[in-house]
């Protein structure tokens, strides 16, 4: 593979580059703040994700060394302080990692380019959505300086309604702001996808991630201002103390229940689905194979969308629901796997008899199928009316939704990011170093989540300060577990920087990939492309050659315009 | 920074495309709007006493004047729209002033109604149907004023002789918010209105 040596012979090393790419394009810190070309603002919602995972990262290492034994082990973290912790690290991963790491940053960066299209279609308001997270953020963090929060990320009253720390306000206003961000580009994403498909780019000749987009986006626009009109609610109550969510006063505290998780089990699935678009494409790219199932890939995202909306419920089968309605969100919340699992069923098609490279975005999609597996078949406890009684608010539900959220979302957003790492920046990363990061993180993932699984199935509760001795044992593995996880995430940091200032130029098209981002130069021109690019099947590999003198692989010609009647 | 600012050459296509995306906006509110609703059903259906309980004020009959008053302005929006179609410079102004005098008409009888019923002790903290009615009256006020705004940019514009392409994507704009906050005042009034009935 790629070596770090810059010397090394490298065709695609020669003289100067001659044109000039978006990085270079304008220079200075004003043309990066109030850029409205869609690959800059991703470079800076990267950033800014990959900064909101160092602390929330922060503060879980903190959470899982305050485990280690029971009662107090860190000095000066009290039962109040972990409380915080624990909620900061939820809320700043939900609402400044997951939730904005595909869409907004790998997203931005990629939609238009493999669309074919100049940019999105409303620079402008692409840009005030980066900076309404920019604001939401601050103030969630602010939050910090009024006392901070501990009412979980979930934000259940009464907790967030009557607890004394102050501040719930600053965070829930920083949370609002972050939604509309959201929304924003959910919007833009909505209209681009509609409006600037170049001819040619029909709605099935389109990369799967883009169909995973688009669901993902109607879902950021419909579901995201419930949750605005929740939070406004929740600070409204906080301040006048109306008793809307009080039942002394007339009010319901399992009305903020249903509103809460009508936003938040869509958003579940803001996180998953562009994660399964990346999937789609690392998979078939890197087993240069074409995709199996593109239709039922594609219809199954709509469809998880479409389901999306109808689960809410499933959280709050303890709540004192009717029974009646249990029924009815436990069925749904089944119905859910079937979209899902004709997923994995066509990426392990696709695999099958595929040319597998066995690189560090295959690893990740690899990891990705493994753990999406584990953390989807585990939904079904959960969504089993009497089993979730005993697993109810335990660390099984804990190793869930981090098998999930963490082992699906945030694995598959890494391998995406080392899948058009070469396209952003124009550098390719170390291949063996990837390997070796991707196995540190993979194996302490497993050994701090899976564990805790065991520890739910025995009735450890989540969000517990202090336990029985006799848990200790899986909170030391699991905690070992995420230092080696850390480990794993630093060493990733560490090469990607080096790979900057050492790593060898990309070429073009360094993995074999037929979608249009891999037609134009690594790092793209400006305006993406000089001229309209050209559609083909963008998942029919045989077309794509390795070519010796580019140093990567290059779409043959003359083979595409053999095969254009066919379509 | 010689930046693109719109990914269309052609305007037609750019005009659709911002068209098509008010209309994903309107969407989203509607869920905001829907949710609140929601949230004021589920809080009337659980309450078991008198709505409005004894001792508030019933809804005020100005809200039947304002529900007249914006329903009229969107009328005359459409005149407007029309009239911009038609390229018919002295209608569109006529029409538009008229919407921008109706639209702060609807803002002014709004604010009467609420200090007509905060002087009759309506106040917000000491009951759900208060609370729910501010909140919801409140919610829809801030939505009207976000099209006042634009409302008015767009309306001196054109008064001022502008009729650039902006100017007439602005109209455009304006127009499908204005139906709309007109639509969520009826659904939203008649569901206050229910919510007086009965029990």
């Amino acid at each position: 593979m790629t070596t770090l040596d810059a010397t090394s012979p490298n065709p695609s090393n020669a003289p100067a580059p001659p044109v000039d790419n978006y990085l270079t394009f304008t220079r200075g810190f004003l043309s990066w703040a109030l850029t409205l070309d869609h690959k800059r603002i991703g470079l800076m919602y990267l950033v800014a994700v990959l900064g909101s995972f160092l602390v929330g990262g922060i503060f879980a290492l903190l959470v899982r060394t305050e485990l280690l034994t029971p009662g107090a082990t860190i000095p000066g973290v009290d039962a109040e302080v972990y409380n915080q912790f624990f909620t900061l690290h939820g809320a700043i991963m939900v609402f400044l990692v997951i939730i904005p790491s595909i869409p907004a940053a790998l997203g931005n960066f990629v939609l238009p380019i493999m669309l074919g299209a100049k940019d999105v279609a409303f620079p402008r308001l692409n840009l005030g959505s980066f900076y309404l997270w920019i604001i939401g953020a601050v103030l969630a963090v602010l939050s910090l300086a009024y006392g901070g929060f501990d009412t979980g990320w979930t934000f259940y009253t009464p907790y967030s309604t009557t607890t004394s720390t102050g501040g719930v306000i600053p965070v829930v206003t920083g949370v609002f702001i972050l939604g509309f961000s959201s929304i924003f580009t959910g919007l833009n994403f909505v209209v681009t996808i509609h409006k600037l498909r170049p001819p040619g780019m029909t709605w099935f000749r389109m990369p799967l991630l883009l169909w995973a987009l688009y669901a993902t986006a109607l879902i950021q626009v419909l579901a995201t201002p419930v949750l605005g009109i929740t939070l406004l609610m929740l600070i409204v109550e906080r301040v006048f103390q109306i008793g809307l969510f009080d039942p002394a006063m007339g009010g319901d505290p399992v009305l903020f229940q249903h509103f809460f998780w009508f936003y938040s089990h869509p958003a579940v699935y803001i996180m998953i689905l562009p994660a399964m678009g990346i999937i789609s494409e690392i998979i078939s790219v890197h087993a240069h194979r074409h995709i199996f199932g593109y239709r039922f890939i594609a219809f199954s995202s709509v469809a998880i969308a479409i389901f999306s909306f109808l689960v809410w419920g499933h959280h709050m089968f303890t709540s004192g629901q009717s029974p009646l309605m249990n029924v009815v969100f436990s069925l749904i919340t089944f119905s859910v796997a079937i979209p899902s699992a004709i997923k994995v069923f066509n990426w392990m098609a696709t695999l099958y008899r595929g040319s597998i490279s066995i690189n560090t975005p295959m690893l990740y999609g690899l990891g990705f199928i493994f753990l999406f597996t584990i953390g989807g078949l585990t939904g079904l406890h959960l969504g089993t009316l009497n089993t979730d009684i005993h697993l109810h608010d335990t660390y099984f539900v804990v190793a869930h939704f981090h098998y999930v959220m963490m082992g699906s979302a945030l694995i598959a957003m890494i391998g995406g990011l080392h899948h058009w790492w070469p396209k952003m920046v124009g550098r390719m990363y170390n291949e063996k170093w990837g390997i070796i990061g991707f196995a540190l993180v993979f194996i302490g993932f497993n050994v701090t989540f899976f564990t805790q699984f065991m520890l739910g199935s025995h009735g450890m509760p989540r969000r517990y300060y202090n336990y029985q001795p006799e848990f200790q044992i899986y909170h030391v593995i699991s905690t070992i577990g995420s230092y080696i996880m850390a480990a794993g995430f630093f060493w990733t940091l560490y090469y990607l920087v080096q790979s900057l200032f050492s790593g060898a130029k990309a070429p073009s098209n360094p993995w074999g990939g037929r979608s249009l981002e891999w037609q134009c130069t690594s790092p793209p021109p400006h305006d993406n492309f000089k001229t309209t690019p050209s559609v083909g099947d963008c998942y029919d590999f045989s077309v794509v050659k390795w070519d010796e003198e580019e140093g990567g692989y290059v779409v043959d010609r003359s083979q595409v315009d053999k095969q254009r009647p066919d379509h | 920074m010689a930046n693109i600012v719109s990914p269309f050459e052609d305007p037609e296509r750019r005009l659709s495309a911002g068209r098509f995306g008010m209309l994903i906006f309107i969407a989203s509110l509607a869920m905001i709007f829907a949710a609140a609703i929601l949230g004021f059903l589920v809080v009337r259906l659980e309450d078991d006493g008198s709505w409005p309980p004894p001792g508030m004020p019933a809804l005020p009959g100005s809200l039947l004047l304002s529900t007249l008053i914006l329903v009229a302005s969107s009328i005359t929006f459409l005149r407007a729209t029309n009239d911009l179609r038609r390229d018919d410079g002295p209608g569109l102004i006529r029409w538009l002033t008229a919407t921008l005098v109706l639209a702060l008409g609807f803002l002014a009888v709004q604010t009467f109604a609420w200090w007509d019923l905060v002087g009759r002790g309506m106040d917000f903290s000491r009951h759900l149907y208060a609370w729910t009615f501010y909140f919801l009256t409140g919610l829809h006020a801030v939505h009207v004023l976000g099209g006042v705004i634009p409302l008015w940019i767009v309306t001196q514009r054109v008064r001022r002789g502008d009729r650039s392409a902006s100017v007439r994507r602005g109209v455009v704009y304006t127009a499908m918010y204005w139906h709309f906050v007109d639509v969520a005042w009826l659904v939203l009034y008649l569901t206050l209105v229910a919510g007086t009935l009965g029990g």
